[in-house]
């Protein structure tokens, strides 16, 4: 356990030196932000008006809960596994008595740690600026399940992710662009990262929540946004815990694959 | 534990893919890739005993290296038996990463963007070190490396030298009882090399460790290695002393003689091949068994001054070993 906190110090540090790029990360959060609160807010302008089941109140909660659920969930260094396989780099890891994954997600957690400090932040300033109309969730049941569930999605991110990069044993050129496709756009877009997913048509919110990515952002936000029925809350535990339990066999599967193809270049 | 490592009929292919040159050449790979099995090592046995400093040789693409990453658990042997301090390398357990440490001269495992002390304060971690054993490794090797100034330094404004120094005293905080140098020197300009080579024969020698040294730097080897492995095209050519080495490739002598005045040159031709002349002295290379009577016959009948004999450089035995290929 101690070599774990040593590495979050570690990368706590690392996280420092590069200071420009993470003031200027944080800028793109909230520039974000801006941007969507102003589209709702024109959307939600006349007094009452409720769209596709939000009213003002719950949009607004969900564009602000998406920048604190973002900073949890998608701050990740684990990104970098892909560049480290095709460089060769792993090779330092690899001869360590430690776990790569145990390795990454401490320094996932790093980075949460200080996104999620950050986002506290902005969230209290905005909220300041802005004075938003808020939705306060006070069922107590409610709240623990979203808790649940952002923990459920902060595993269940870490092994799509680590697999998306696993791919770079078999492509080592293309595991930038495979992971920009897969983490941007399908990734952020089915997690309802950019919108509200219940504002797509039925049919094809079925099939997007049989995937795991809702349950990456979305299901914990409609949970504390008290938008979906019991029943519905349980089925979608249920999914995500298997979407666990399946990405976790997939990992496994991959990484033992990948080592044996491993070449430990740069030599 | 009687034998540090063993390997045994060990076989390693690579799978790759080729790319024909040019943009079209490009276009073809992407379509319908060819791939070709290079064979890196080809049925290699040998033993290594605990505390011996061997070093391995051979040109580029030998399969040295791949030896070492094999030995040390990162690539998946294609057949044959590898075995290091009783531990099967591939299996990867904490046991045996403890006690194995791999330096590549051209991989580093510092932190880039912070000190070199930080990366030791993790790798403290890592390994399970006691806090005083710690603290005892760590002065002991900056003092022999000669870093104390440098540990607080952010790494990537250190230069090459520095840096290798550096490595080693991250590689080596856990006390590794096998170590694996793959080109320790690469880069370094002389002082720096004669820094490195002081130091692994210190290591060798204080710990007992065994210490297993790829190089191209021929000095090196002469220093350290009392045994070397000669590797080439995944084969193993030679295993044995130095010396065995220059007696059975190189098939001549060299005698050097002092000339206390001029003679005529083509006599001295008569006695074996002149290969260097800058009067007063000459360079004669002799075959072997000759080397007695060559000596005598020039005492005689030459105004010697002087007259050493010394067998072949061994950069030139090398050369006509792998040259003769």
């Amino acid at each position: 356990m101690k070599k774990y906190f040593s590495i979050f110090k570690i990368s706590f540090q690392q996280e420092f030196v590069y200071r420009i790029n993470f003031i200027m990360w944080r800028v793109r959060n909230i520039l974000q932000i801006f941007l969507i609160f102003f589209l709702w807010n024109a959307v939600f302008s006349q007094p009452g008006a409720v769209v596709f089941g939000y009213d003002r109140a719950k949009i607004l909660t969900y564009v602000f809960g998406i920048l604190v659920l973002r900073a949890i969930v998608f701050s990740a260094r684990t990104v970098d596994v892909s560049g480290e396989i095709s460089s060769g780099d792993l090779t330092n890891y690899l001869l360590k008595p430690i776990s790569y994954f145990k390795y990454w997600f401490t320094r996932d957690l790093s980075s949460k740690a200080l996104n999620l400090g950050f986002a506290t932040v902005e969230t209290t300033i905005l909220f300041l600026i802005l004075k938003p109309v808020f939705f306060l969730q006070t069922n107590p049941t409610l709240v623990l399940v979203f808790v649940i569930s952002i923990f459920l999605a902060v595993f269940l991110y870490f092994h799509i992710l680590f697999i998306v990069n696993l791919v770079a044993f078999w492509t080592p050129e293309s595991g930038w662009a495979f992971q920009f496709l897969f983490m941007v756009i399908i990734a952020e877009f089915l997690s309802g990262g950019i919108f509200p997913l219940d504002i797509l048509p039925l049919a094809f919110q079925k099939v997007v929540y049989l995937s795991p990515f809702p349950y990456v952002l979305f299901f914990p936000l409609q949970v504390y946004l008290g938008k979906i029925a019991t029943s519905a809350i349980l089925v979608g535990l249920i999914t995500s815990g298997l979407w666990l339990v399946i990405s976790n066999l997939i990992l496994r599967y991959l990484w033992n694959k990948g080592l044996r193809r491993y070449e430990a270049v740069g030599r | 534990m009687d034998k540090a490592i063993t390997v045994n009929h060990l076989v390693k292919n690579f799978e790759v893919t080729e790319k024909k040159p040019g943009l079209f050449g490009s276009f073809k790979s992407l379509i319908s890739p060819t791939r070709k099995t290079v064979r890196a090592l080809k049925n290699i046995s040998f033993v290594i005993q605990p505390g011996e400093l061997v070093g391995f040789i051979g040109p580029n693409g030998a399969g040295k290296t791949t030896t070492l990453k094999i030995l040390s658990g990162l690539l998946y042997p294609t057949s044959g038996f590898t075995q290091v301090l009783d531990f099967d390398p591939w299996e990867k357990k904490p046991e045996f990463l403890k006690q194995i440490s791999l330096v590549m001269g051209q991989k580093n495992q510092l932190w880039w963007d912070l000190p070199a002390i930080e990366t030791f304060e993790l790798n403290r971690a890592i390994y399970d070190i006691g806090k005083k054993d710690y603290e005892e490794s760590l002065a002991e090797l900056v003092e022999l490396l000669d870093v104390g100034k440098i540990l607080n330094i952010q790494v990537r404004r250190l230069s090459l030298g520095q840096r290798m120094r550096l490595e080693l005293v991250a590689a080596l905080l856990h006390k590794p009882k096998i170590l694996f140098l793959d080109e320790p020197t690469i880069g370094l300009d002389l002082i720096g090399q004669q820094k490195i080579r002081e130091f692994i024969y210190e290591y060798n020698r204080k710990n007992e460790a065994t210490i297993l040294l790829t190089s191209h730097n021929m000095d090196d080897l002469i220093d350290l290695a009392r045994r070397v492995i000669v590797i080439n095209e995944g084969k193993i050519i030679f295993d044995g002393a130095l010396e065995d080495l220059v007696k059975r490739f190189a098939k001549e002598k060299i005698i050097k003689v002092t000339l206390s005045q001029e003679i005529d040159v083509k006599k001295l031709e008569e006695i074996g091949t002149i290969k260097k002349i800058s009067f007063p002295q000459v360079t004669i290379s002799v075959p072997r068994p000759a080397t007695a009577v060559a000596a005598a016959e020039l005492l005689q009948n030459f105004p010697v001054e002087d007259l050493t004999i010394e067998e072949v450089p061994i950069e030139e035995v090398i050369r006509k070993v792998f040259g003769s290929k």
